[in-house]
């Protein structure tokens, strides 16, 4: 599992590859507290290449989603693949966790 | 009897790190049994995994040894099984059917609430110092 980050101008975008579970999540919030803690409230995870997620990895999202509304600004997610779908569809999470096509969308109308 | 296609072992201790050999032997049993559905191995994998991870999780040492990780794949025609263990561990403090899900804030407790809705059945046993929960999901290729 990796992760990495860019800011871009109005949001950043954190990109998550591989498996998110209890080995990966733990680094997932890592990562986002830094963000946050940065001054950018407004982030993108683009799940894009996360071919698999399980309820830590769904649970650290949550966490993190708590972080950005905290510092004022929010976390959405892109580039869902079929797997995590099913994870968030089943948790009732799809509610919750905003899904976009892609991370230039998922603030473009705010 | 129904006649095993395929199948895989694992057997250690039970960190985080073991989750990922767990995966890796699911991605090997999908490599052996091509024929199982993309559905049903995506499916299967979840539940899985989320069973394994419970195990790392809330398996306490029951003595002196710690806990151990078991997972065992098998693969038949019409249907996937896995047996979980949790060797020297005390019984789960949470009730293995309470499968309700938590709050929308809530960043745990969804685990078990994701297995059930995964497979087509669920067994738990105990015996020996050692928990099993044995997860079967029917799986039949497709024509």
């Amino acid at each position: 599992m990796q992760f990495s980050y860019e800011l871009k101008d109005s949001y950043a975008e954190v990109k998550s590859s591989g498996r998110l579970n209890m080995v990966a999540a733990p680094k997932l919030r890592e990562l986002v507290s830094e963000v946050v803690a940065g001054g950018n409230s407004r982030i993108v995870v683009n799940l894009e290449e996360t071919v698999f997620m399980d309820s830590s990895g769904l649970g650290a999202l949550i966490g993190c989603l708590k972080a950005a509304r905290q510092a004022g600004g929010d976390l959405r997610i892109s580039g869902v693949q079929p797997q995590v779908k099913m994870v968030l569809e089943l948790t009732n999470m799809d509610r919750v966790l905003a899904a976009y096509d892609s991370p230039e969308v998922a603030f473009s109308n705010d | 009897m129904t006649e095993i296609l395929a199948e895989r072992s694992f057997r250690g201790l039970a960190t985080p790190e073991a989750i990922e050999s767990v995966h890796n032997h699911l991605d090997a049993i999908w490599a052996d049994a091509a024929f199982v559905p993309d559905t049903d191995q995506m499916i299967f994998t979840t539940a899985v995994i989320e069973t394994a991870a419970n195990v790392v999780q809330h398996g306490r040492p029951i003595g002196d040894e710690p806990v151990e990780l078991g997972v065992e794949l098998t693969v038949s025609a019409t249907r996937l099984q896995a047996k979980v263990s949790a060797f020297h561990a005390i019984e789960p403090i949470v009730p293995y059917d309470d499968a309700e899900l938590p709050d929308e804030d809530s960043e745990s407790g969804r685990g078990l609430a994701l297995i059930k809705a995964l497979v087509t059945t669920l067994i738990f046993e105990r015996q020996d110092e050692t928990n099993t929960w044995i997860l079967s999901k029917d799986s039949r290729p497709e024509s």
